[in-house]
């Protein structure tokens, strides 16, 4: 087992209103599992995935994650536990625009005890398996917008991580790009055992992962 | 990692050029000032630190007590053999004296070269207990005998064209014949010390028996003693034991002497003493540091304001595994690096305005004193003071940052922070430069007042002519008619001094008509022929003018003399006698003089007294109609050098004499507009790029509000009523506080302007009309865009 959730609860107050944003969530997660999120707009899809990354609190419940217990930890931990384990690739790619390519792959290990000799290694294999040396040298606004998303996910995977969790990773991109990105998925997941958890609106790409999880108004439906 | 983030600060850098050049900018203005502030307190601070035995060494001095208590940095003639003498205090005692405006003759290619110089005449021990080496590094000076001389090696330059001059001699006052016995090195500018020509104390009897003799009657504040102390000495004790001196050498005076050891230390930062005001040094040092705020403020503002354009940067940096801790090193790293810009280019624009500064403030700093390890140990600690100071706060707003609302874009200008202590920052910065404005103000008002107020005398079109050797009546009458005769020339008065003289003064203790006690304050000696007031135009009050005479028989008094009197009516004191001088003369007063300011606004009017004497005439008036100044300077020259062959003719007008008393004031003045002018184009830039920014941030509102119907004005308004504000409170912040330190500036001055209100107002205005400047710029710039474009963009 990956992770756990048990009756998660998440709400904000408004105007003395509490306000559900998660409503009992309960998820197993195993490892090398390939899961997609599907729901309506605003039904909690990014805000569960947040939880997951531990980005986000939740207000009751509890989260086994590996051996530890997220709910008991200290914030500082918690950044400790999702740094190492955790890559996150996102809707708009969220590069850095002062960056290139190579410097934004080899930002992840500049946080982590790498040698500079490791770290070249590293995002030189990278620039390889994704096809980009060439581009090492160019700013993200000299890319495509699936390119982008290349080097998103690539810079999720450099530091080796177990989770992979990605919102709307195709949201920006057209049809082929989806398709290029979700064929890279699938390929992780299976050749390196990667778990991936991803929220999507597109019937198509769930059908890659191999289960698939509805939200609707913060409550899980169906399974 | 290091690497990296130089990298990041450099591409930020580039990017946002016109915030970068503002911060960059400013700061630079604000390392340059302090650089050249820093060489000036510590060029003050170094006054004679390099004597070796520098804390033994002592100058000694004299608190007269009499109705107040005058501070005199020398002691009378007769001290220094006494202390050497008849106690065991010091290891070595040695008086000098100088003299202005000697003249040299030097045999030079067989002609001979007049030169007028300052001399000092000392006693060989002087150079035993200072550090005034020799030029080939030993103090073996050698002064004990008459006529002997030493120089220094460019004074030698100067007189002979070679530093190779022991055993060559020069001609003393058409006199003495005088042989230079060593060379000393350059005297540095840093030493109470400024003389280059030392000659042997004993030919000082010609040219003042006074200061020459064992005398204890009074002090002329030309000699000064120094002494150089034998180890572990208790000061209070050696001043308790010195308490006796005065009761055995001047039982019967009426000015109480105590003497006093001032420490080498003190000298130059000794206002009472005649040293320089330490408060002007510290106004300088507050200065410097508002300019480094203000400096500061800016970056701080400019890099909060920007936090905003950079939480997408920070929630990415922390979602990839950068900690709190990291992202604030990160930009302290990157102010670190702007700060180190700022500062090479502060050095540079330090170096480039230092002759400039030197020339402003008459001091001589080099750039060799740039290359000191305390200079470097500065500049450390500036560039790393002002990095953490504009470097951490911005850092920890941005470190703050919660990486979630960051990539989700919904951060907006609260949540990143800082809008509050923008606004106290701005606030601060108008302060800063309100108060400046204020301060430049109320300076040149007080000097304004102090030129151009009626003194009491007249001393515009004078020109004083200086005396050189004394003269007998015949001597000095003839003179004086043929000086008369020059066209252009007015009036003609011998006198010792002129009024508005400053501190070249003569003070007498003086007996009253028939009083059987000395009155217990000292009176002003004028000494004058019967055409002092006539040529200086001082108005009689009552009785008239003394009668042409060679000596005193008759007098007369100022009202201010009457009022120490106690005597309400000037009448009363016509025809009462005065002895003066120790009781050697005896004289009638047979007028009052109105008052007139003979010293700086600082000091009070004294009572002072008028009487002829001719052989005291020190200075010739001569009052000229400006109409033909040059040919009428040509023939003073001519009829003066006729009398006085051997003597280089020179000439000062009475109003810029009298202008050199406000040579402080003239200073802070130019201090204070520099500064203040630089202060207020920094917070302009500060100013420029925040509005810049803001601007720039509402460009959509601008182009909505456009789109609705709003016309530029409307827009101005919109984004100056803020900033506006802010001016306001700032000069109501500023009204008090500078209100109450130019009050404490004007309680100096016994004669001093007021502090109007419209001063503060005229400052106010200044900064408000200099903000809405800086704003239309901004703004209409952004508001005459159309507003489609705006929009679309979004
Ligand atoms: N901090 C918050 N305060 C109040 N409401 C919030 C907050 N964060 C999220 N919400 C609300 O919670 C609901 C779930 O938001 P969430 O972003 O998880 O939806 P989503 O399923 O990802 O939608 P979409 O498909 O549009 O991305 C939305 O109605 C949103 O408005
Ligand atoms: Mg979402």
């Amino acid at each position: 087992m990956l992770l756990q959730l048990k009756n998660i609860f998440k709400w904000v107050n408004s105007g003395g209103q509490r306000i559900f944003l998660l409503k009992d969530i309960n998820l197993t997660v195993e490892e090398g599992e390939f899961i997609s999120v599907m729901g309506p707009s605003g039904s909690g899809k990014s805000t569960l995935l947040n939880v997951i990354g531990m980005l986000d609190n939740f207000d009751e419940g509890e989260y086994h994650f590996l051996d530890e217990s997220v709910h008991t930890l200290k914030e500082k931990h918690r950044a400790n536990l999702y740094k190492e384990y955790i890559g996150f690739v996102f809707q708009s790619y969220h590069l850095l625009d002062d960056l290139t390519v190579y410097e934004n792959l080899e930002m992840p290990l500049l946080y982590k005890k790498y040698r500079s000799s490791e770290r070249k290694a590293m995002v030189a294999d990278m620039l390889d398996r994704f096809n980009m040396v060439g581009k090492k040298d160019l700013f993200p606004a000299q890319l495509s917008g699936g390119q982008q998303q290349l080097v998103g996910v690539a810079r999720a995977l450099i530091a080796g991580p177990k989770l992979i969790l990605a919102d709307e990773p195709t949201g920006n991109l057209n049809s082929q790009q989806s398709e290029e990105i979700m064929q890279l998925f699938k390929t992780l997941n299976q050749e390196d055992g990667v778990t991936i958890i991803q929220v999507t609106h597109s019937e198509m790409n769930a059908a890659y992962g191999s289960r698939i999880i509805n939200l609707l108004d913060g409550r899980k439906i169906g399974d | 990692m290091i690497k990296s983030l130089f990298k990041i600060a450099w591409r930020n850098l580039i990017k946002r050029k016109v915030f970068s050049s503002i911060s960059i900018l400013g700061l630079a203005i604000g390392f340059g000032s302090a650089i050249l502030i820093y060489l000036f307190l510590s060029y003050h601070l170094s006054f004679d630190d390099f004597h070796p035995n520098q804390d033994r060494i002592y100058r000694m001095a004299t608190e007269e007590h009499m109705d107040d208590i005058n501070y005199s940095a020398s002691v009378p003639p007769a001290f220094a053999k006494v202390f050497r003498e008849d106690y065991a205090y010091a290891e070595k005692v040695a008086k000098i004296v100088d003299r202005e405006g000697l003249v040299l003759d030097v045999e030079q290619n067989g002609g001979i070269n007049k030169y007028s110089k300052n001399i000092m005449f000392a006693e060989e021990d002087f150079f035993k207990i200072f550090n005034f080496p020799l030029k080939n590094g030993g103090n073996a000076v050698s002064l004990s005998a008459p006529n002997t001389a030493v120089i220094t090696e460019s004074e030698a330059l100067e007189m002979y064209g070679t530093t190779d001059v022991v055993g060559k001699t020069f001609v003393l006052e058409n006199d003495a014949t005088i042989e230079i016995t060593g060379v000393l090195k350059d005297i540095p500018n840093t030493s109470f010390l400024n003389h280059e020509i030392f000659i042997s104390f004993e030919n000082l009897e010609k040219y003042s028996e006074f200061a020459h003799g064992e005398n204890w009657g009074g002090i002329t504040t030309n000699l000064q003693c120094y002494a150089l102390l034998k180890p572990n000495q208790d000061i209070a004790t050696i001043e308790n034991a010195l308490l006796e001196l005065p009761k055995q050498h001047r039982p019967n005076s009426k000015n109480t002497h105590i003497y006093k050891l001032q420490p080498l230390s003190d000298i130059h930062l000794n206002l009472e003493y005649g040293g320089l005001n330490p408060v002007f040094l510290v106004v300088f040092g507050i200065i410097g540091l508002f300019l480094i705020a203000i400096a500061c403020i800016n970056f701080v503002n400019i890099s909060t304001a920007q936090a905003f354009y950079r939480s997408k940067e920070i929630g990415i940096r922390k979602v990839l595994g950068s900690f709190k801790r990291q992202l604030f090193w990160q930009f302290l790293s990157e102010t670190f690096l702007i700060s180190l810009f700022a500062m090479i280019l502060g050095i540079v624009l330090a170096i480039l305005f230092l002759p400039a500064f030197n020339a402003l403030f008459e001091i001589q700093l080099t750039m060799e004193s740039l290359v000191s390890v305390q200079f470097f140990g500065f500049l450390l600690a500036l560039l790393l003071l002002v990095s953490i100071l504009s470097g951490s706060y911005p850092g920890i707003l941005l470190s703050r940052i919660v990486p979630i609302l960051a990539l989700k874009g919904k951060l907006n200008h609260n949540d990143t922070g800082g809008a509050t202590t923008r606004k106290v920052l701005v606030v601060t910065q108008f302060v800063i430069s309100i108060s400046l404005i204020v301060a430049t103000l109320v300076i040149s008002r007080q000097i304004e007042y102090a030129t151009q107020t009626d003194l009491g005398f007249d001393k515009e079109s004078i020109v004083m002519l200086q005396v050189p050797e004394t003269m007998d009546s015949a001597k000095f009458y003839d003179l004086k008619e043929r000086l008369k005769q020059v066209v252009g020339v007015q009036q003609v008065s011998g006198c010792l001094t002129s009024p508005g003289a400053g501190d070249t003064f003569w003070d007498t203790t003086v007996k009253y008509n028939n009083r059987p006690e000395r009155e217990d304050f000292s009176i002003s000696v004028k000494v004058g022929d019967e055409d002092y007031l006539n040529t200086f135009s001082i108005p009689l009050v009552a009785g008239r003018n003394f009668f042409k005479n060679d000596s005193i028989t008759e007098l007369l008094v100022n009202e201010k003399f009457a009022e120490k009197l106690g005597i309400s009516s000037s009448e009363e004191l016509l025809g009462k006698t005065l002895a003066v001088n120790g009781d050697r003369v005896e004289a009638t007063i047979v007028g009052v003089v109105r008052n007139f300011h003979d010293s700086s606004f600082t000091d009070e009017i004294k009572p002072v007294f008028i009487a002829p004497t001719v052989r005291w005439y020190n200075e010739l008036g001569i009052k000229i109609n400006h109409l033909n100044t040059k040919s009428t300077l040509e023939q003073l020259k001519k009829e003066w050098s006729q009398t006085f062959s051997n003597h280089i003719f020179d000439y000062r007008f009475l109003d810029e004499r009298v202008a050199e008393q406000y040579e402080t004031e003239q200073r802070y003045l130019s201090l204070s507009k520099v500064f203040s002018g630089l202060a207020i184009f920094i917070g302009c830039m500060g100013l420029y790029g925040l509005i810049l920014f803001f601007v720039g941030q509402r460009k959509k509102e601008v182009g909505i509000r456009k789109v609705l119907g709003s016309n530029i004005t409307g827009i101005l308004t919109l984004f100056s009523i803020d900033f506006l504000k802010l001016v306001l409170i700032a000069g109501a912040i500023a009204v008090p506080f500078a209100w109450y330190f130019m009050d404490v500036w004007l309680q100096g001055y016994t004669y001093r302007t007021q502090i109007h209100w419209w001063y503060f107002a005229i400052s106010i205005v200044a900064v408000l009309v200099l903000t809405l400047l800086t704003i239309s710029y901004q703004t209409i710039r952004v508001a005459i865009k159309n507003p489609v474009n705006s929009l679309r963009t979004e």
